[in-house]
């Protein structure tokens, strides 16, 4: 897996299907694994990589939000713009990409 | 109970998460685990039906757990990957202390467990050298008592130049009553007062004999009768007991399994030799003068005995034990066939053949030597204490299975260790003996183009470059150094040239 910093960076499938499916609104650990039919032990450290290598970001639900609805609060994932830009070039790379995983863009067109 | 058969797999599940989370490093340990049980539950709610457990939904949550451990791992080998290499890393000193620990540990188990410390201890080194035990010519076996007691009476009151002590024993069955007790039937060995210091077997706890009543006969108990009768309590050496009307006093313990004569006595009755006057046959007991040592062929002498009406009677004379092979010779046995099958699961050279006619200088060519004989004279000890812990581990006694097992794991370990020691030897660079690293596979393109299909390592100091081929061939069949020129030190500045 090629880093952000990197020129051209190349990600694996499983690591392009995992960043197709955070951009596409699953932005927590079980979705992404819900979308991608990948099992949690590879969705998981897969995530961890991408964290890794500034692809993507993680931050944590506020306590509040998760006491209102009383489950435990989530850790949430989003794209970083190094990330965003390493998805396009995936999408060139993997074309069937956004048609596994549509993007919600894509959706709301 | 059907509450009981719920909170069973979300128990079962967080044990999981519990278990794979001892993988992760410290620091991220905290926030893994929040992350993954937060995880849980929602996957849990997902999943969750309504109906009580449903093995389908229950083996997806589980399925869902196991991939924690996977990324426990992962989270792991980063860690390590990216931790700061301590500077002994890949040394020869590291490699040398990791050994001494080995050593110390299996050291100290073999010290710690008593049944082992009891194997490594055996009779044969508590017997003196040069007894025998005198048996008829022609009989079956030693285990038969033949030699009667005025036989033995006529040899101990003469002199002989052969001998230099005769001690006697006859086993019986007598009523013992000790204390308060009712009386048990015990096994006992009517023996010569001096059976014991002949056979130079200790006495545990002895040292009750010196009181006012040195007169009585004195009783040495066996260890087991000892554990079994009275609890293993030392107070008892002292106490006095009854055989009949006459009273005895116990005078010690003999050392665990220390017996190997005939009979399986429960106690010694350690007598005067006019008290053991009586029907019965016996044992005896001989200790051979150097002169008689000399007449000894392997581990046997022929005794022939004048009578006083000029007949002759023959005597075998068989020494005591000295056939048996204790874990000290069964070590060497091992050791000595894993030396000799070495050969066959690897090759015994060095492979110390250079590029170029380019050596290193001596003292470091002894060095690499001596870090070999290090490794060797630690591996060795290693294989006996390593072998004699987990062959003696639960007996001490030497039986059969544990000598089998004691043979097996010497030969093994001897056979790896020394394997071990000859490649790690071929990898470290003769220069500054730390183990070359970064191998770089020289694959398809170059054994089209080259004619060459290997692997090459180099040393992290910038000394040597390790050429291994993967196909042996009549011009490249073993691994060669190339030693590096300074030309290549730019490269490797700021790395420690050990």
């Amino acid at each position: 897996m090629g880093s952000a910093a990197s020129s051209d960076p190349k990600l694996s499938h499983t690591a392009a299907m995992i960043l197709q499916a955070i951009n596409a609104g699953c932005i927590y650990g079980f979705s992404v694994m819900e979308m991608t039919g990948l099992p949690s032990g590879t969705v998981y450290p897969a995530m961890r990589r991408l964290e890794r290598d500034d692809l993507i970001r993680s931050h944590w639900e506020k306590q509040s939000i998760a006491d209102a609805e009383q489950r435990p609060p989530r850790k949430y994932y989003r794209l970083t713009a190094a990330g965003k830009s390493t998805l396009e070039a995936s999408r060139k790379r993997y074309p069937l990409l956004e048609r596994l995983i549509p993007s919600e863009e894509a959706k709301s067109v | 109970m059907k509450r009981l058969f719920a909170a069973a797999p979300c128990a079962l599940n967080l044990s999981l998460l519990c278990c794979a989370s001892l993988a992760v490093p410290g620091a991220q340990r905290a926030e893994w685990w929040r992350e993954w049980r937060s995880e849980l539950w929602h996957v849990r709610r997902a999943c969750a039906s309504s109906d009580g457990i449903v093995w389908r939904t229950e083996c997806e949550i589980l399925a869902f757990c196991l991939g924690a451990f996977q990324d426990a791992w992962c989270l792991r080998r980063h860690a390590r990957r990216n931790s700061p290499r301590a500077p002994l890393h890949g040394s020869a000193v590291q490699c040398l202390l990791f050994l001494a620990a080995l050593l110390a540990a299996s050291y100290a188990l073999a010290f710690l467990l008593p049944e082992v410390r009891i194997a490594r201890h055996p009779w044969r080194s508590a017997a003196k050298s040069g007894l025998i035990l005198v048996e008829e010519q022609g009989q079956d076996g030693p285990s038969k008592a033949a030699i009667s007691f005025d036989r033995y009476r006529d040899w101990s009151t003469h002199q002989h130049r052969y001998f230099d002590g005769f001690a006697f024993y006859r086993m019986g069955r007598e009523e013992v009553t000790a204390g308060s007790g009712p009386p048990s039937r015990w096994r006992l060995a009517m023996s010569s007062a001096n059976l014991f210091t002949l056979l130079g077997f200790p006495i545990q706890f002895a040292g009750g004999d010196d009181g006012a009543d040195g007169s009585l006969p004195r009783m040495v108990l066996s260890y087991k009768l000892w554990r079994n009768e009275f609890g293993g309590n030392p107070g008892i050496v002292g106490s006095l007991v009854r055989i009949g009307r006459r009273q005895v006093k116990i005078v010690g313990v003999a050392a665990d399994r220390v017996w190997k004569l005939p009979g399986q006595p429960d106690a010694w009755l350690l007598e005067p030799d006019i008290a053991i006057l009586g029907a019965g046959a016996g044992h005896i007991i001989a200790h051979l003068t150097r002169q008689g040592r000399a007449e000894m062929w392997a581990d046997r002498v022929n005794i022939t005995v004048y009578n006083a009406d000029h007949s002759e009677q023959d005597y075998l004379g068989t020494a005591i034990g000295e056939h048996t092979p204790g874990p000290w010779d069964i070590y060497r046995f091992a050791a000595l066939l894993a030396l000799l099958a070495l050969p066959a699961i690897t090759s015994v050279s060095l492979g110390e053949y250079s590029v170029s006619a380019h050596r290193p200088p001596w003292p470091r060519r002894i060095l690499r030597w001596m870090y070999l004989a290090a490794k060797f004279t630690l591996l060795l000890p290693i294989a006996y204490f390593v072998s004699l812990d987990c062959s003696y581990w639960h007996a001490s006694q030497q039986t059969a299975a544990s000598e089998y097992a004691q043979l097996f794991s010497t030969f093994v370990i001897c056979l790896f260790g020394i394997r071990w020691a000859l490649l790690d030897q071929r990898r470290r660079c003769p220069v500054c003996l730390k183990r070359v690293a970064h191998p770089a596979q020289v694959g398809l393109a170059s054994r089209t183009f080259l004619a060459w299909n290997g692997t090459e390592l180099i040393c992290t100091g910038g000394h040597t470059l390790l050429h291994v081929p993967s196909l042996p061939t009549s011009w490249f069949g073993t691994q060669r150094w190339l030693y590096l020129d300074a030309s290549w030190e730019f490269l490797f500045a700021g790395t420690d040239a050990g």
